[in-house]
Parts: C-alpha cells; structure tokens; sequence
C-alpha cells in the first residue's frame, strides 16, 4: 500500500477542490444569468475536458507548461524550477481537466434559481453581496457541493493526465491511479488491490452523495 | 405623489404618463404582453429604461435627462410578485426580516405578520404556507421597507375565489393603514373595478385611457378602449346634430336603416358622422311592458344565461338594425318576470347613458 502516493492524491484532490469552488461559484454564477452571444462557445470550451482523451489533453497542457512556453519560463522566473513535472504543473493540469466536473453542476443551481428571486432581493433592498450570501448560495448549495465531490473522486482517479504533466515522481507527482499501475507492472497485485478497493469505495461513495444530495433537493420555487 | 412618465422605442417600447396620489390605488390594465408588468418593473427599478422620469415626491428614483437611475435596490417600493418570489429557504418571519431596513427592530418582522393575521406562523417556510398566507408574508415583506410606494404584480392571480376576496378587504385595509400610493397590475377587469381609484388602460406599452374606473367603462376614448374593458355591445351608428339648442342630438342606430335615438350633443362631433356607440349597464332600463319616454327599444330576449345570481339576458332589437345588447338583472328578477327566451321585452336607453365614439380606434 502506497501511503504517500494515496496522501498525495488527497492533497492534489483537496487543492483542487479548493480552486475550483470559489472560482466555478463565480463562473458558474455568471454563465447561470448571461445572456451574452458567446456563453454557448464558453460552455463548449469549459465542457472539453469531459470529451478530450486525457492524453490529448495531457500533450497540450505539457507544451502550454513547459520550459518552451511564455507560462512556463514566466513560473520557472518566479519560483525558480519549471511547472511541468511538479506538484504545481500537476495542480494546474487538475484544475482545468476537472472545470467540467466542478463548474457545471455549480451553474446548473446556479440556473435553477428562479428570476424573480432575484428581482425579490433587490426589492427586498438586498445588496448583491448579501444576495449571494443569504439567497443564492444557501439555494445553489448541493450544486457547489455536488461539482466539488464529483471533482475529489475524479482527481483521485485520474491517470492519463497527471502521467503527461506530472510523471511519477514519488512525494511529488505520483498519485494513487499512477502507483497502483506501477504496483501492477512490478506483478504486485495485493498492493494494487488493495489501492483499487480504496478508489473504488471513494467512487462509489461519490455517486451516493451525488444522488442523495440530487434526490433530497427542495423545491425553489416558493408556489 | 408618484409620477412616472416613461417613453422608449426599444427593447420595449413605452409611452406612458401616469400619476398616483398618497392612498390612492391606480391599476394598470391591459391584455396580455400590453406592457402593464414593464411598467411596474420600470418603476421599481427592475428594468432598464433608456427615456423616462420616475419620482415620489421629491425623491427622483430615475431621470434619464439628468442620468438619474436609482438602483431597484436602493428605491424605497415595496414589490409583491405574481408568484410571490418568497425565499423558499428561509421562514416567514426571515422573508420579512431580511427586508428590514438597517437598525430596524427584529420585532417590526413579528408585528408586520401579526398585522398580516400571520400569528403563530412565523417559523414556517413558503412550502408550509397556503396561497393566501404565501401572499400575506409576500405583502409584509413587502411593508418591511416602509415602502414610500407599494407595487403589486397581479398579486391575486394565483389564489382560489374565497381567499382572494379575503385578500381584497386585506388590501382595502391596508391602503388605510399606509396611506402610500399603491400601483396594481392586473388583468382582471372585475378586481380592477373593485379595488381601484383609477384605472390606466395600456396596450402596447402605451396608455390609452386612464380615469376612474366607472369614467373608464361608461366612456371608453374609443372602439378599441371599449373592447379591451370588455364592453360587449359595441353599436355602429350615424350621428346627426340637433337642430337647435332645445332639442337632443339624434343617433341613427346601425349603418344605414335602423332605430332613431336621442343623444346629448356635446357640439364635438360634426352632423352625418359614422360613429360607434356604447351604453353602460346601469343607462339601460328593461321593462315588461312598454314604458312612456324616450329612446325605447322592443326586443326579443334571443338567450338567458345564467351565472349564479346574476341572469345575462341578450336582447335583440326586433326592428332594423336587429343588434344585440345584453342586460344583466338578478336571477331572481329573471325568474319572478319570466325572462326566458323569446320572451318580448322592452329596453330604455338613457340619452345620458349613449357614449359616441369616433370609428377610428386610435382617435381621440
């Protein structure tokens, strides 16, 4: 069992957690109420990771990231070591393969809030911060929190990515999916299944929280 | 005292002009898609309007000469909505406290329900109420504010018969209590007539007519004003001038052969003019048997229909032009005079009574 590489995993999936909550809040909000001519090419674009092979994604992600791009010689001028091939470069690859799994579902409730609601609000002489605070968020809840299970489970999981960007780089990019491959390429298959047993009771657990909180929602709408 | 003069081509087009006193209750009504709910929200604050003026009192919310556009958030008017909008998270009395102004006392929330008959029903969410208590926490919400203005948008549409009308004396007692101008949408010619001081007749965005609601549907501006009220008989004719001073204008009923009618001539509408003609219920007398006077009609009662205790009974004129004309009387008159079909019976029209109209419907 490869403790490290599981604590890995649950620190990518958590950091990624935590960037793509507030920002698909913000997002997800702002595609929920737009009307602009190109919120369905937005859309299109936010949902590719869904439909790209992973591999395909990886490639871009190591070209945009590497020593050779503007993003990469930016980072390695910063920080001082490149992006590709580190936890950072790993983050950022997580970050946007999961925007799909964490976005959508926040716009979705997000769209679920009746228009009037918000007309009530500001006649109500709510601020828009206070509207966000008392009537949007309490009411897109089980959205944010469904985007950012679905994001935790697929982070966990994911493989062909964090291999293109990150490597296997044990303590540093090596996640759960990664070292459960390599357990099976070393023919260590109590190790790997025991690595697959944990992921697959993170997976199941996650489709049960996805139903539970999709079954148990209330109606918005006060009539 | 509201004044709101809005006037846009796009994304809306608006022409409207109307004032609403302290206490006083003007309706905005018009067919579906008439624009009386852009109104409402163009007042609140709710929609953007690109020309226009919109101020209470000295408090000028929108001005689009001066670049004035209070945000809706910052207007002090209080908004029920069709459906309510209450949060459906929160309690009644939560509704109401989160429109409580800054420094308010938690308690006003508490006496605005009770004011409401909302005792006891506090901690209950919008899925826990009925329509009428939904509308109850709606309304004190909507007080919570101390609204300087109340605006309601078909308020009472969605509610069964007998609530609305308990919601009617809520309404009458509460235009007491306030004494703020209040702005009701609605399409509900009934209701209008019943609550309101004023009606305002839109279509289009644009105001046709406004005044008070029996100026309204006994002198509509024209055929088409008399249409959207829902007058029923809408009479062709042709008017002739009197004579002299002494004697009553005289409208020649139908287009060409028909009944000669006395009329008042208010020295507006030139001889030999085509005009159209209506005549409120109240300026039409039936009788069983021929009365003396003028302006009697003979006619055969051609239906009876019967809606509870009112009997509309449609009677058609038994010489040329052979029109239609419609008289409500009770169920019980109906049945003690034996108003059934076929049954003859004569009608006195009010001189009074006759409003002309000119024939095109955008005149006047």
């Amino acid at each position: 069992m490869d403790w490290q590489s599981l604590r890995l995993s649950l620190w990518l999936a958590v950091a990624t957690g935590l960037v793509l909550v507030p920002t698909g809040v913000l997002v997800g909000r702002w595609l929920a109420r737009s009307s602009h001519p190109l919120k369905p090419v937005a859309e299109a674009t936010l949902a590719l990771p869904l439909i790209l092979p992973p591999t395909v994604l990886g490639y871009y992600l190591l070209v945009a990231l590497g020593g050779q791009s503007p993003v990469g010689q930016l980072y390695v001028s910063l920080v001082g070591h490149p992006l590709a091939f580190s936890f950072g470069g790993l983050l950022v690859a997580s970050v946007i393969f999961n925007i799909p799994f964490a976005w959508i579902p926040t716009q979705r409730a997000f769209e679920a809030i009746p228009a009037d609601l918000y007309d009530a609000a500001r006649s109500c002489g709510l601020s828009r911060w206070r509207t966000l605070w008392r009537i949007e968020l309490p009411l897109a809840w089980r959205g944010i929190l469904s985007g950012l299970i679905m994001t935790i489970a697929h982070t966990l999981g994911e493989f062909g990515v964090v291999l293109m960007v990150g490597g296997s780089i044990p303590g540093e990019t090596k996640t759960i999916a990664i070292s459960i491959y390599d357990r099976v390429q070393a023919f260590d298959l109590q190790a790997a299944g025991s690595m697959s047993a944990i992921l697959l009771v993170a997976s199941l657990a996650t489709l049960l929280a996805t139903v539970w909180l999709t079954r148990t929602r209330p109606s918005v709408r006060s009539s | 005292m509201l004044n709101v003069r809005l006037a846009q081509r796009s994304p809306i087009p608006l022409d409207v002009e109307l004032q609403c006193g302290p206490g006083e209750l003007l309706a905005l009504v018009g067919p579906s898609g008439s624009g009386k709910t852009s109104v409402l929200r163009a007042i609140a604050g709710l929609m953007p309007v690109l020309g226009g003026r919109v101020a209470i009192d000295d408090e000028v919310w929108l001005d689009s000469a001066q670049r004035v556009d209070v945000p809706a958030e910052k207007r002090p008017a209080g908004m029920v909505f069709q459906h309510y909008a209450l949060f459906p998270h929160l309690s009644a009395l939560a509704n109401v406290s989160l429109a409580l102004p800054h420094g308010a006392r938690p308690e006003t929330a508490l006496r605005l329900l009770g004011d409401m008959q909302l005792d006891g029903l506090a901690g209950r969410r919008p899925h826990e109420l009925s329509g009428g208590q939904r509308q109850r926490v709606a309304l004190a919400r909507a007080l919570a504010r101390s609204p300087k203005l109340l605006l309601l948008d078909e308020a009472f549409s969605a509610v069964d018969q007998p609530t609305r009308q308990a919601l009617y004396d809520e309404l009458v007692k509460l235009r007491e209590r306030v004494g703020i101008p209040i702005v009701m949408v609605t399409h509900d010619l009934r209701e209008a007539r019943l609550l309101a001081d004023r009606l305002c007749i839109l279509e289009g965005g644009a105001t046709l007519q406004d005044g008070p609601p029996e100026y309204v549907l006994s002198r509509p501006r024209n055929a088409h004003v008399a249409a959207l009220v829902g007058l029923r008989d809408i009479h062709s004719g042709i008017f002739h001038r009197s004579a002299d001073a002494k004697s009553p204008a005289r409208l020649r009923w139908g287009d060409g052969e028909g009944i000669d009618l006395a009329t008042v001539d208010k020295g507006r509408i030139d001889d030999g003019t085509p005009v159209r003609w209506v005549i409120a219920g109240e300026y039409v007398h039936l009788h069983l048997e021929a009365p003396g006077g003028v302006n009697v009609v003979a006619c055969v009662i051609e239906r009876a229909h019967r809606l509870g205790d009112i009997t509309t009974l449609a009677c058609r004129s038994i010489a040329p032009p052979h029109a239609l004309v419609h008289v409500e009387v009770t169920t019980r008159q109906a049945r003690e005079g034996a108003m059934v079909a076929q049954r003859a019976v004569f009608l006195r029209l009010d001189p009074e009574g006759i409003h002309i109209m000119p024939t095109r419907a955008r005149d006047a």
